[in-house]
């Protein structure tokens, strides 16, 4: 479908996106003296992070897991039991932590994958649930910390004080700017892999697999080895995370696993555009911004966040990176339009660009 | 031991019949038209609270609160057609079975929301409940568990009569074997989704009803009926009603079986582990058809 010569302009395009977003991501924490901005910013990072995983799955792969919220739950709780039961260092913790996410993550593939759809959908769900009542329903005593009885899974309560990333010895006050640098670098190494691996072959298969299943099977992709493979890599960088995540807030608890976060990250991709690279960070600023708004009327946000899914499925199920695609576009054919037949010709020169998103 | 025994089957086939009414429901809906309903959840606990809303806040009788439910649950799914289903119609075939469940968990979580903001988070008593139990000889059984399986039975037989005998229940099962073969032949799709989801609201407001007359009116009320009613399908396989009231009831009393046996926490990663096992050996469900979504 793509020509080299569009295929190097939307690389282009997206260098020089990445480009401004690393200049402004450097200049962002000399320009915010708000620790709660700064704050919300890490928040929103996660996001990302988490949403374009998700959206590596589903967007590019097709995999509609509802598992994704579980699975960066297994990363950071992986994370903060080898800090509490073995005395790890919280850096240490991190890549084991991912990597048993990973596993884990292939378990519920070797479950999962042989189904398609919906099917996957509603297993993931429930596997994702079963985690959570395991965990919170969790009342025997596994040590004693002190009088206090603890459970295995930390029970309702969860983790906490199992130690940090080190930035509150290093930096002392400003330890929020060196947080906020760790989990850039954690987002933008996402990304880049993520780049890399939908714009290899195995992402062509992925993609492949999702636009005609029957079709790639026929020209001989694997689709059982392709979709565990993508669902491990999605599902180890979303458990390093979910570690960096519980060691940022030196916390972890059931709290992730509840259907609003699921909801909140579907949003994010959904809103943004599904199967975009750059939707996922699009949908975050979108709804973290909006997130803020609705937070001053306090009640109504899950509310809000509920129509924000439904209506931009209905009015753009591309999303707003779909939408600004479709501007581009007719801007372009508004310009070349008065001259009689060019409008056809600068269709079909435009569509392979599109195709090549 | 024989008591034991009652209770655990009592408790399992009352939930059995709750969750046959919530399967039924969604695998309506999945057969018909390929769409997972994601805010069934919230149509059922709407169904409840509507029937309380009528019974306590208007003071009719109960009989004019369980129409209330129907009428209510039918009406919500009404919208959902013109609101979203409508819609998401228009588009690429390849994108509605996604799209429209993102759609319709946006629309659950929403419908929650909007009632936990009217009617608050304090659970509720549901007033269509009937004390006392009837005893024969050793056994007791609660009136309210007869009546919870009496309304379901009803409900089945209604159902199945609707699908079989009548006009509707024709077009509804034309579209649900081809649709396009039945587009051709006359028949209105549209309109065939239209009361296929009406259809499935109102059993929804039913099950509400229920639900809720065996604990108590609350926001998530239907969230935990509704994960067990999609494990139930997924085992019997999506859009296969007889197959989905076999496997509803089945997997109740071997839920209630583990509760009792093991502490009620394991009894739904029992599910889990039967549908898992179920899904490894046949991917398609017990009785689904073997050609659907396989690959």
């Amino acid at each position: 479908m793509t020509d080299t010569r569009s295929m190097s302009r939307s690389a282009k395009t997206d260098l020089a996106i990445s480009l401004v977003l690393i200049a402004a991501a450097i200049a962002l924490p000399f320009m915010i003296d708000s620790r709660y901005i700064l704050g919300q910013i890490v928040l929103a990072l996660f996001y990302a992070t988490i949403a374009s995983q998700w959206n590596l799955l589903f967007g590019f792969s097709g995999i509609f897991s509802l598992a994704q919220m579980a699975i960066f739950a297994f990363g950071g709780y992986a994370t903060a039991m080898f800090c509490f039961y073995f005395g790890w260092n919280v850096w240490a913790a991190l890549v084991p932590g991912a990597l048993g996410a990973a596993l884990f993550s292939l378990v519920v593939g070797l479950a999962c994958l042989r189904l398609t759809g919906v099917y996957v959908a509603l297993l993931t769900l429930a596997i994702a649930q079963t985690m959570y009542l395991l965990i919170v329903t969790d009342t025997e005593c596994f040590v004693m910390v002190g009088s206090v009885c603890r459970q295995f899974t930390g029970g309702a309560v969860g983790f906490a004080r199992f130690g940090d990333l080190g930035t509150r010895a290093l930096l002392r006050a400003q330890w929020l700017v060196g947080n906020y640098a760790i989990i850039a670098v954690l987002f933008a190494v996402t990304m880049v892999f993520t780049y890399a691996i939908v714009k290899s072959p195995i992402g062509l298969a992925f993609r492949a697999l999702k636009d005609n299943p029957g079709y790639a099977v026929a020209r001989g992709v694997n689709r059982f080895q392709a979709q565990l493979l993508v669902f491990g890599i999605s599902a180890f960088f979303t458990g390093l995370a979910g570690g960096f995540y519980a060691a940022h807030f030196q916390a972890i608890g059931p709290g992730v696993l509840s259907m609003s976060q699921l909801m909140f990250i579907i949003a994010i991709v959904v809103v943004g555009g599904v199967g975009t690279f750059w939707g996922p960070l699009v949908g975050t600023v979108v709804l973290v911004l909006a997130d803020e708004l609705m937070r001053e009327s306090g009640e109504f946000r899950t509310l809000g966040l509920g129509l924000i899914i439904a209506l931009s499925v209905v009015l753009m199920p591309k999303g707003l990176v779909g939408r600004f695609g479709d501007l581009v576009r007719w801007l372009a054919r508004k310009r070349t339009g008065p001259t009689g037949s060019k409008p056809a010709v600068s269709n079909i020169v435009q569509s392979p660009a599109a195709a090549g998103k | 031991m024989t008591d034991v025994l009652m209770a655990i089957l009592v408790a399992g086939f009352t939930s059995g019949a709750l969750y046959a009414l919530a399967t039924v429901g969604l695998s309506l809906v999945w057969g018909s038209m390929g769409m997972l309903n994601m805010a069934h959840a919230a149509m059922l606990t709407l169904g409840g609270y509507a029937a309380f809303t009528v019974i306590i806040s208007l003071g009719l009788p109960i009989a004019i609160g369980f129409a209330g439910a129907i009428l209510v649950g039918a009406a919500a799914g009404a919208i959902l057609y013109f609101a979203i289903v409508r819609n998401l119609l228009k588009n690429d075939k390849s994108t509605f079975e996604a799209n429209v469940m993102i759609a319709t968990v946006g629309i659950g979580i929403a419908l929650e929301n909007a009632i936990l903001l009217t009617y608050g988070g304090q659970p509720l008593k549901q007033p269509v409940s009937i004390a006392g139990a009837f005893r024969l000889g050793p056994l007791t059984l609660p009136w309210q568990n007869l009546l919870i399986i009496a309304v379901v039975v009803i409900m089945m037989v209604v159902v199945s009569l609707a699908l079989g005998r009548t006009r509707m229940g024709r077009a509804i099962r034309a579209t649900a074997q081809n649709r396009d073969a039945a587009q051709l032949m006359g028949v209105a799709v549209n309109r065939v989704y239209l009361q296929v989801l009406m259809l499935s609201g109102a059993l929804a407001g039913i099950c509400g009803v229920m639900v809720s007359s065996m604990t108590q009116l609350s926001p998530p009320l239907g969230n935990d009926p509704m994960l067990k009613a999609f494990i139930m399908c997924v085992v019997a396989g999506l859009g296969n009603l007889p197959g989905a009231v076999a496997a509803a009831l089945g997997l109740a009393l071997l839920e209630s079986f583990v509760q009792y046996a093991l502490g009620a926490r394991w009894g739904f990663p029992s599910l889990l582990f039967v549908v898992i096992a179920v899904l490894i050996w046949r991917p398609s469900g017990l009785f689904g058809r073997a050609e659907i979504r396989r690959m």
